[in-house]
């Protein structure tokens, strides 16, 4: 039976220093706990409290504790209407504000239009304002390092010295991704869903089981998304064995694996050898780069999958998964019952995404954040 | 019946008529029973710590093998199992034993059951037939070997690389041996083709139906198989290394490729292509099938819901066509039906599942809503790679497949045109263009609407001109199937269109389990549909596949 201390930072990244480090473990411990009390019951029904979920400072680990990773697929689901895999990859490629699976990419091209590096960041994006606030200068020292050595101060600060996420070198598809900015793509998010798919529904005498009517009910995301669905249901089928949960320490959204299977590099040699973590600790990824070394005579557009060369980064998401880890303990043990009806606004308007109430919920600010910065369930995205 | 069908230790097909009957009378193993007993040939048991062969179509029953064919593998299974004199008889053995032997250490579990998303606890009567795959990998390669087993392994069959022969090899246990079952080529051989293992592995290479997202009935990031509180299975630590079946897509894709590559390499030598008609019935026909679905959950399709995109194969063979050989089509998104007119065709056709053998019937589709056959990745890929090097023109492909290609599977019309194709060697450098012109000359004589004419229309496009009028087409073909997609009459005709198809589907030996596909009143003896291309759907008229 044990609790820790503090929350330590995403992908054990050691930029913060004592502040930053405590800001950190204050912004996910309120985070947890606003998760776990849920949204005002006044004014959203059936979502409040979320007693299976836990505070990993507060409430002890038991012995029984089994770690599992969620993972799913990098490119964004909702882009898979599209009639051919050019298009989806062009749309993919056409914007961040697509790239909505906690996962967001920035394509480097020679002169002859032929890619010679993809970024990927899952880092998110409250990580950089309290970095950005306890260590502007380190921050900028990251953005020297993997975006541009042009970077300047005042490119990421904004008058009012506070920091920008969707600055000019880090807001699009081309001149490099520093760190998450879709709006749906953020730790709180991860945390609000996390936390809402613990309550079981059980609805007309049936205990809902599938990851579609789970989201359907609890309203915890955005049901299009690869990750929202399944990390509902993946925490909800944890909470039916009558199990507590708690995203493990460090609380992020980290990398799974590239696959590579089908891939062919023009001399022979290993394609999965040209991924390269450049954040975060071997199990907590953050961000890589797929980029081949330049002492060879080819580059990242003359790999091939499945015959095809690599024209878009997208091609390269399709094999990239990302992931949660999840804490679950007391198995059996939970008495906390079902609810049996979903959730909905007191008011009698059904809770839909986009119907951003900010009364209702917990906004998961830190550090005097600007409200339009703060972090937000899925569930809110206007 | 060939030892294939006839052994105990197969999967339980419960939508094959002499295999339900076998599955019935046999009693409700539950996850953790043992092998089947009981002799698997004719002459009586198999001795143990033997390797046999045993193809179907060739070998009359399972033969030892002779040690100059034994000592000739070279896949892992041979390798690190048979030339050693080891004889694992469990899934676990296997696995262990690889890994005890330091070959292909990066492990992958998947795990499919076609009831695992009905609830156990509502339905105590029907059996999960929950089975793993498992794929086994040197660092930073493609996997060499793929299991199928069940928990308990009542089962237990390998796919396994040989990397000489360039070839799958297939085995199965047959307790207390193992038994090869033939390799890829033999899938090409008359006498084995279509029999044995190569009634699902129809053309030599692993095979996942349920090929894209999202994966209906394995686990994925789409769906989680569900367990009773109390199943074993939980316990089982193979369970817990369970992943999603979006990453088994990769692999299996991967592999298909790989044999792919190997077989062309093999076929063409010296400037001929050996039986041409091998590789272009793979163009022209339906060898085999993968199935499609929409990502809906059908549960919660509910009038007044968010419009139902039906799969894109079923309405053209969109990646072979506008992947592979680059349509460049204007459609943005795929056509898709408002949830009303889907929620009412299950009401008015009687959707249900059904499982006879469990005396089992629920009403609704399958979990994930419209689940239809459509082009089959390996077919693609042939076609693909044959494009790939040069030895197939793209536009000959094109041409082939935008005959009847508002019909991507089961096109009789399609087929027809396989009479053109030798079966003796051809010169890589004229072959196409030959067949080109037999086709071409035969439609001079022959009514307008003919496969033969049609083929000589697209043929007779310039080379600068075929991808935009192709494309063209199909924009139009697919505005219209759109508009009549969110009509009553449209997607009621749709409807029993795809029904007509999924008849064809289980008319195969790949269609193993009666829970795949959803049964409706719709009569089993329907006379089958074709789509037109003003996207009106119609009795079909002439002959089948070949």
């Amino acid at each position: 039976m044990t609790t820790i201390n503090a929350y330590g930072p995403p992908g054990r990244l050691t930029d913060l220093d004592d502040v930053g480090t405590k800001a950190w473990h204050v912004f996910i411990n309120d985070s947890v706990d606003q998760a776990i009390a849920g949204p005002d019951p006044a004014e959203v029904l059936h979502d409040s409290p979320r007693p299976q979920f836990y505070n990993l400072t507060r409430t002890d680990t038991a012995t029984d504790a089994v770690q599992s990773a969620v993972t799913w697929t990098a490119f964004p689901n909702r882009l898979r209407s599209a009639v051919s895999d050019r298009q989806r990859w062009q749309r993919a490629d056409a914007s961040r504000d697509v790239q909505d699976e906690y996962c967001e990419w920035s394509v480097t091209r020679d002169g002859t239009g032929r890619i010679t590096r993809v970024t990927f960041t899952c880092e998110g994006p409250e990580y950089w304002d309290v970095l950005a606030q306890t260590s502007p200068e380190k921050a900028l020292d990251l953005y020297r390092a993997h975006i541009d050595p042009a970077v300047r101060k005042s490119d990421l600060f904004g008058p009012n010295g506070r920091y920008v996420r969707r600055n000019q070198w880090n807001d699009s598809t081309t001149q490099g991704a520093m760190h998450l900015i879709q709006q749906s793509n953020t730790l709180g998010a991860e945390i609000e869903l996390a936390a809402a798919a613990t309550i079981r529904r059980v609805i007309g005498g049936r205990e809902l089981t599938g990851a579609q009517e789970l989201i359907a009910c609890g309203k915890y995301g955005v049901p299009d998304r690869n990750s929202d669905p399944h990390i509902g249901e993946v925490v909800n089928a944890v909470a039916r064995q009558k199990a507590d949960i708690a995203l493990s320490d460090p609380v992020g959204i980290y990398f799974d694996d590239l696959a590579t299977d089908g891939w062919s590099a023009p001399d022979g040699s290993d394609p999965k050898s040209f991924w390269t973590v450049e954040r975060g600790a071997a199990d907590f990824p953050v961000r890589a780069v797929y980029e081949v070394p330049a002492d060879r005579d080819f580059a990242v557009g003359d790999i091939t999958i499945g015959g095809r060369p690599i024209e878009f980064g997208a091609q390269i998401a399709d094999f990239v998964t990302v992931k949660l880890m999840a804490t679950a303990c007391r198995l059996g043990r939970s008495e906390v019952q079902p609810r049996t009806s979903c959730v909905e606004l007191a008011a009698g308007d059904d809770v839909e995404p986009g119907a951003f109430s900010p009364a209702a919920f917990s906004a998961h600010g830190y550090l005097g954040t600007h409200p339009d910065q703060a972090s937000r369930s899925t569930r809110l995205v206007a | 019946m060939s030892l294939w069908d006839r052994t105990p230790e197969r999967r339980r097909a419960t939508a094959w008529p002499e295999a339900a009957a076998t599955a019935a009378a046999e009693p409700a193993a539950g996850p953790a029973a043992g092998p089947a007993a009981g002799p698997a040939d004719e002459g009586g048991g198999l001795r143990p710590r033997t390797l046999y062969r045993g193809v179907s179509g060739v070998d009359r029953g399972p033969v030892p093998m002779p040690a100059g064919q034994s000592d000739g593998l070279r896949d892992p299974m041979a390798r690190v199992f048979f030339q050693r004199d080891h004889w694992p008889m469990t899934l676990e053995e296997v696995l262990d034993g690889l890994t005890r032997a330091g070959e292909l250490p990066t492990q992958s579990v998947y795990l499919i059951s076609e009831a695992g998303q009905i609830p156990p606890d509502e339905t105590p009567g029907l059996r999960r037939d929950l089975r793993f795959a498992v794929s086994r990998a040197a660092p930073g390669k493609d996997p060499d070997l793929l299991v199928s087993s069940d928990p308990g392994s009542v089962f237990l069959q390998v796919a396994a690389w040989d990397p000489v022969a360039q070839v799958f090899n297939y085995y199965m246990r047959i307790s207390p041996a193992w038994v090869w079952t033939g390799d890829s080529w033999s899938s090409m051989a008359p006498e084995s083709r279509g029999k044995g293992c190569f009634d699902s592995h129809v053309n030599g290479s692993v095979v996942m139906k349920e090929l894209k997202q999202p994966w209906s009935n394995w686990q994925s990031m789409s769906a989680t198989i569900q367990l009773a509180p109390d199943d074993p299975l939980r316990d089982n630590p193979l369970h817990g290394q369970v992943i999603g079946a979006e990453r088994l897509e990769l692999t299996v894709k991967g592999l298909v490729s790989r044999w792919t590559a190997a077989r062309l390499s093999a076929v063409v030598d010296d400037g001929m292509v050996t039986h041409p008609d091998h590789l272009l019935r793979q163009l022209f026909t339906t060898t085999t099938v993968n199935l499609a679905s929409t990502s809906t959950q059908s549960a919660t399709v509910a009038s007044g819901g968010r419009d139902l995109s039906l799969p894109l194969g079923f309405w053209l063979n969109a990646d072979a066509l506008l992947n592979d050989l680059g349509l460049p089509v204007s459609t943005a998104t795929v056509p898709s039906a408002p949830t009303s007119l889907y929620a009412d065709s299950l009401q008015a056709l009687g959707f249900r599942l059904e499982e006879q053998v469990s005396d089992f019937s629920q009403p609704g589709d399958t979990f994930f809503a419209f689940v239809v056959p459509e082009a089959a990745y390996e077919d693609n890929d042939v076609v693909r790679q044959l494009v790939e090097k040069n030895l197939v023109p793209a536009g000959f492909a094109a041409c082939a497949l935008m005959v009847d290609f508002t019909n991507p599977v089961f096109s009789p019309v399609r087929a027809h045109l396989m009479r053109y194709v030798p079966t003796a060697p051809v010169p890589v450098s004229t072959w196409c263009d030959d067949i080109a012109a037999a086709v071409a000359a035969a439609a001079r004589t022959l009514p307008a609407d003919s496969p033969e004419a049609e083929f000589a229309r697209n043929w007779a496009l310039p080379e600068a001109d075929w991808r935009g009028v192709f494309a063209q087409r199909v924009d139009v073909y697919l505005e219209k199937v759109a508009a009549r997609l969110r009509t009553a009459s449209g997607f009621d005709e749709f409807t029993r269109l795809a029904e007509s198809r999924r008849r064809m589907f289980k008319e195969m030996r790949l269609n193993e389990f009666a829970l795949t596909l959803p049964t409706t009143d719709i009569p089993a003896d329907a006379p089958r549909l074709r789509m037109h291309e003003d996207g009106t759907v119609a009795v079909v008229t002439t002959g089948g596949s070949p």
